[in-house]
């Protein structure tokens, strides 16, 4: 679906990217994950064309993203992190923009909407920021594009309408499609973004499915400071200490808290190589 | 068909900006009008005729400005950008939405405007005040003429438009003075240079005698119009239209800067 080949990208004399590689096969959550100024729009705006890559290959849905070819935009629906609405009503934005998607489902749409509880007659520049965020989600989702790429949905959302954003979105995943999430709210995504990739220093540090990462690793929460040798990382949390150890052969899975992996694979990438041998798409690159 | 519901959309978004254009541009007639005619029918003057004086300064300077922000939000905004490079279309019918509209939409609309709202002035100067019916005639030759004017001279500003990235109309009026300017100096150059003989300082005739038939004079006068022409109504507003063109498909999101 997405393939990103030796991509060079930055801004003025600052290099962003220098050899940047990232293959996505359709079917997923993807979460995209990296600190701030990491790249994470950066590179999704390469995905979608809005940025050209000064060197390297970029291939979306099979098209060249740099030609914004009209047949992969209409496959793509992109909800930045901050935007604008027109000065017009939800059904009319609705009325002019689905004849350019042509999966769009009216009924689905209809659907979201509601259970967003959003007035298609109110205009949209009378929303509040998550209410426009819900509008939006409502008509990227029902517009069954196959990519959905969604850089920080959960901000601007209250506390119900984030497990409500993680229902909905779970419910309007098929095999067919991809969602790429960007988040730095990473508590907001659990459970919902499966695999995870990590990029850090202009590179992707990380690219595995968590059941791959669980198989191998260990997460516990423990009162006292673990053996430094045998940890493959720790930190300091409220009420004790976070650990990763490797997986041993009588150890039980444990769930693998996002956050904690995250700091982990930041701190040292290179500690999680093991999953390159079993990750579908290669584990850490 | 695609390019319709783009067309569409992009009519819809331009919608409220172009009714208070109209209005605006109606209500100026109407108390230009209305005063002119209390004035004319009080003091014993003649009729001045108003609409043939606001027509040109609205097809000109309202179309050129109009021209030269229809790209601002969606190519040049961080706000706007980006939904605009994702709207489902290709670069040429987003291009062309715009191009259309500023172009040839702007102009028709304004003659119809033009000759709507003089009717209706007319008639009310006509009912109230007594005065002459003459409104602003949309048929005649001199508008249209005006029209294919702007038709070529509006493809510069929609280049500038598309080009720079911010002041758009004043950048543009300046980057034109510019290469008037410079084109002037240099065929004044080349004068100097071939007609060395025949000067003397920098521009200042010698006494010569002109041998040359008026005849071949004309000649080359009228080979020289023949050029300017074809370079005017043919050449220009393709080449301005094409490089505009080239310059959405280029754009980027490093471009927004607003």
């Amino acid at each position: 679906m997405i393939r990103m080949h030796d991509i060079a990208f930055g801004y003025g004399k600052r290099n962003l990217f220098t050899k940047l590689n990232l293959n996505i096969p359709e079917g997923n959550i993807y979460g995209l994950l990296g600190m701030n100024g990491a790249g994470k729009t950066t590179l999704l705006k390469l995905v979608s064309g809005q940025l050209f890559p000064q060197r390297g290959i970029g291939s979306t849905l099979g098209f060249n993203p740099v030609k914004r070819n009209a047949d992969m935009l209409s496959q793509i629906f992109y909800l930045p992190e901050e935007f604008p609405l027109p000065p017009m009503r939800g059904d009319e934005y609705v009325s002019l923009l689905k004849p350019l998607y042509p999966l769009f489902d009216q009924g689905a749409f209809e659907r979201y909407r509601d259970a967003f509880d959003i007035d298609p007659k109110q205009k949209l520049a009378e929303l509040s920021l998550g209410q426009k965020k819900k509008f939006l989600l409502a008509f990227g989702l029902a517009s069954n594009t196959p990519l959905v790429i969604l850089d920080e949905p959960t901000n601007g959302l209250d506390i119900p309408s984030k497990s409500q954003f993680r229902r909905i979105v779970a419910s309007a995943m098929t095999d067919k499609r991809t969602f790429i999430i960007s988040t730095h709210q990473v508590r907001d995504m659990e459970n919902l973004i499966d695999p995870i990739i990590i990029l850090h220093d202009g590179q992707v540090v990380f690219h595995s499915d968590l059941a791959n990462v669980a198989s191998q690793y260990s997460f516990k929460l423990e009162r006292n400071e673990h053996d430094s040798r045998t940890a493959v990382f720790q930190e300091k949390v409220p009420g004790g200490y976070m650990i990763v150890t490797k997986r041993q052969k009588d150890d039980e899975e444990t769930n693998v808290d996002l956050e904690t992996l995250f700091n982990a694979v930041v701190s040292a990438p290179s500690a999680f190589s093991a999953l390159a041998q079993n990750s579908i798409e290669g584990g850490v690159k | 068909m695609r390019f319709l519901h783009v067309l569409n959309k992009e009519l819809h978004d331009s919608r409220k900006g172009f009714i208070i254009y109209g209005v605006t541009i109606f209500l100026v007639m109407f108390v230009v009008e209305v005063i002119a005619a209390i004035v004319s029918r009080f003091t014993g003057s003649g009729h001045i005729e108003i609409y043939e004086g606001l027509f040109p300064g609205f097809l000109f300077l309202g179309g050129f400005i109009t021209t030269s922000v229809m790209f601002s939000d969606d190519m040049f905004s961080k706000r706007g950008q980006h939904a605009w490079m994702m709207l489902p279309a290709s670069s040429l019918e987003k291009f062309l939405s715009k191009a259309l509209l500023s172009a040839f939409a702007y102009p028709i609309a304004l003659v119809l405007v033009f000759a709507g709202a003089s009717a209706f002035t007319e008639l009310f100067t006509l009912i109230t005040v007594g005065d002459h019916f003459v409104m602003f005639n949309p048929l005649q030759a001199e508008t249209w003429k005006m029209v294919l004017h702007f038709l070529v001279i509006q493809s510069v500003f929609l280049l500038g438009a598309t080009y720079f990235r911010s002041v758009h109309f004043i950048k543009t009026v300046l980057a034109v003075g510019l290469i008037v300017t410079v084109a002037g100096l240099f065929a004044a150059l080349i004068a100097r240079i071939a007609f060395a003989p025949y000067l003397q300082g920098f521009f200042s005739p010698k006494a010569f005698h002109l041998s040359a038939d008026i005849n071949d004079l004309m000649k080359t006068t009228q080979g020289l119009s023949i050029v300017v022409d074809i370079v005017y109504w043919a050449l220009l507003a393709p080449f301005c239209w094409f490089t505009a063109y080239l310059r959405v498909k280029e754009v980027q999101a490093t471009d927004a800067i607003q």
